[in-house]
């Protein structure tokens, strides 16, 4: 083996923006889950429940093909430390939207019309939060092109400023969306309740663990 | 001379050349073809021809450090119980056993997968040599020393200079607002810098020893020469980049990262060819250095202080670079381009340019350097900057261990060679001395 030729691994960066289009794929099914849920198509639920489970298998062998690409001894530009705290933030996006679809499964729920906008007001915030962070990360050729720093960094930044806001935003609307799914206790029974808390805080943990992944990268840079 | 004798000593430096045309020139142009700036062919070509113009146009610095430096000669002739030409005959047996030695470590650490030095082995070949026929008081151990320190200061000066140069570029191009605006500013001053290198690498490393006779040749003219090069060259790359990026500041981030990286692709041939070029210089002087003082003893019959290179050896380094390159080493180049495909060519300029002048600032200093592992350092250091997405720190080990192990490895190698030719050989090359004294 020649010694240069050793000298050089392979660029986890790669993968890794896969991974996280991957990822967000899984989190594209939500808004045609919730379409199915409103128009009571089971049928079409399970069939996206099943196509989530196969994007989310996929993401998983991106994701150990990335981590075989992160031997012990390779030194990188980043910290190894932010950069598997960041593949595995972008991991339980994968599974809460994997989590969420699979919750739809279990009960034959309806959506009531009076959260019906506001919920899908909810899911589009959270599209919203993973659409920054994989705007953020697909840049991450780039950034290494620029070693991390300088202009390109910048840009970066600034998109992950905008995540945090975003996901505050996402919160607050979870919160309303909670509140007005209370006020609702008259009219549902118990057990919709709960399953609608459920998909709320499913949905929530996407957006908190999107952030979660948009802060490793921002120490990556900063590193 | 004999004929059967000169056909086994152009085998012998065949074979250690062919050694080097085999591993160790892929290494030079690694820059090259792993940014994609040379195809796998174009780069074989351009190694053969700035490998063999190099181990031509060698200086023979290097070369007398290794001969005289490490062991001296007139240790052996002081000895008691002398025969009169055996001095000299063992000299030529140590010399050949030590240059068959360090061609068979060579061959034995390629099969094996280290990553050894051509000029290390050689030079522990030649340690062994001096313990085993003068004694262990022959060898100039503060030569040794320098030289052994020698091999960790130069992968570190080469990392060191490749991690400033590259974070100049990173700063003050690549992180830019508008890279290819900076780049319009910046690069000049690069370019200034590797005409620079690459001039004074060849002068002092080439045509000083062709044209020996120029006394003007002055290192006060001869920087005065490399400064007017540079000038010129720097004038040069300030049109050709400004017609390449001079309406591209408004082009996205990224487009216009990729065309500064398409101006530095000629940098990244030249600075590959210049460290070729030093490679050739180098290693070949190193390696087949020892040749030059067996056919002078055998021709002369004496044992001389200073023995000149005879450019025909060189010849042969040069031919045997370009035969190992043809047979092998193309193979190991094809390899090499696809796999470090990381490297982009201002990070093959900024790793070429430290490589060159640390094997340039070692060979004025009279130091024997590895070219592959400075330039490896001279990676690592880019790696360190954040210039390079995986580099494998285990590479650094196996440098390492190398180190330990050429040596003496090396030199065992050669003590065993050496007692054989002296048991068999001895009467025989004593005649062939002895007859060369007569005519």
């Amino acid at each position: 083996m020649n010694i240069i030729q050793e000298l050089f691994g392979k660029s986890p960066f790669g993968p890794l923006v896969e991974h996280t289009k991957k990822v967000h794929e899984c989190v594209e099914m939500i808004r045609p889950l919730m379409e199915a849920l409103v128009n009571e198509d089971y049928d079409e639920i399970r069939r996206l429940q099943d196509q989530v489970s196969k994007l989310e298998y996929e993401a998983d062998t991106i994701k150990h093909n990335v981590r075989d690409h992160l031997p012990r001894r390779y030194f990188m530009p980043v910290d190894r430390v932010d950069l598997e705290g960041f593949i595995s933030s972008q991991d339980n996006i994968a599974d809460k939207a994997e989590d969420f679809a699979v919750i739809l499964t279990l009960r034959k729920t309806k959506l009531h019309p009076a959260i019906m906008d506001k919920f899908f007001d909810f899911v589009d915030q959270i599209f919203q939060v993973t659409g920054t962070l994989l705007t953020a990360a697909v840049e991450l050729s780039n950034l290494a092109e620029a070693s991390f720093s300088g202009a390109e960094a910048k840009v970066v930044l600034s998109l992950l400023k905008g995540l945090n806001e975003e996901e505050w935003k996402a919160d607050r609307k979870a919160r309303s969306l909670s509140k007005d799914v209370y006020a609702l206790e008259k009219e549902l029974d118990p057990i919709t309740i709960i399953f609608y808390e459920k998909m709320i805080l499913t949905l929530g943990a996407i957006a908190n663990e999107a952030e979660n992944a948009g802060d490793m990268l921002r120490t990556m840079i900063l590193k | 001379m004999d004929i059967l004798i000169l056909a086994l000593m152009v085998l012998l430096g065949l074979y250690m050349a062919w050694n080097i045309g085999a591993n160790d020139v892929a290494n030079s142009m690694a820059d090259a073809v792993g940014s994609g700036a040379l195809s796998v062919k174009q780069a074989v070509i351009a190694a053969g021809i700035c490998e063999f113009a190099g181990a031509v146009l060698v200086g023979s610095h290097v070369t007398d450090t290794i001969r005289k430096g490490i062991v001296d000669p007139s240790a052996l002739a002081s000895m008691p119980g002398m025969l009169e030409g055996e001095p000299a005959a063992l000299l030529v047996i140590g010399m050949s056993a030590a240059l068959l030695s360090a061609a068979i470590w060579l061959n034995f650490a390629t099969w094996t997968g280290m990553p050894v030095s051509t000029t290390h082995s050689i030079v522990g070949a030649i340690a062994g040599f001096g313990i085993v026929a003068a004694g262990i008081g022959s060898v100039n151990w503060g030569k040794m020393g320098q030289i052994v320190a020698s091999w960790f200061i130069s992968p570190f000066v080469g990392g060191l200079i490749a991690f400033i140069i590259f974070k100049i570029i990173s700063k003050m191009i690549l992180g830019q607002a508008q890279p290819a605006k900076a780049a319009i500013k910046v690069t000049p001053y690069i370019v200034f810098f590797l005409a620079i290198v690459v001039t004074l690498a060849t002068i002092y490393k080439g045509f000083k020893h062709v044209l020996k006779g120029i006394d003007w040749l002055t290192d006060t003219h001869t920087l005065l020469i490399a400064v007017v090069i540079s000038v010129i060259s720097t004038s040069i790359s300030r049109i050709h980049v400004k017609r390449k990026l001079g309406d591209k500041g408004a082009l996205p981030l990224a487009q216009q990262l990729e065309l500064v990286e398409e101006v530095y692709v000629p940098l990244v041939i030249i600075s590959s060819c210049a460290v070729a070029f030093a490679h050739g210089a180098n290693d070949v002087a190193n390696s087949v250095g020892p040749l030059a003082a067996v056919a002078n003893i055998l021709k002369t019959g004496t044992v001389e202080m200073k023995v000149p290179v005879p450019l025909w050896i060189l010849v042969l380094g040069g031919c045997g670079i370009v035969l190992g390159l043809s047979t092998y080493g193309y193979r190991v180049m094809a390899t090499v381009g696809t796999k470090i495909t990381e490297i982009t060519p201002t990070r093959g300029v900024a790793a070429d340019i430290a490589a060159t002048a640390t094997v340039l600032i070692c060979t004025r200093m009279k130091l024997p350097v590895s070219t592959t592992h400075t330039l490896v350092g001279a990676i690592m250091g880019i790696g360190l900057a954040r210039g390079l997405a995986g580099i494998d720190s285990r590479i650094a080990k196996k440098i390492f261990k190398s180190w330990l192990i050429t040596v003496p490895a090396a030199a065992i190698v050669c003590i065993i060679l050496f007692l054989l030719g002296r048991a068999y050989l001895l009467d025989y090359v004593r005649q062939l001395v002895l007859a060369a004294r007569v005519s």
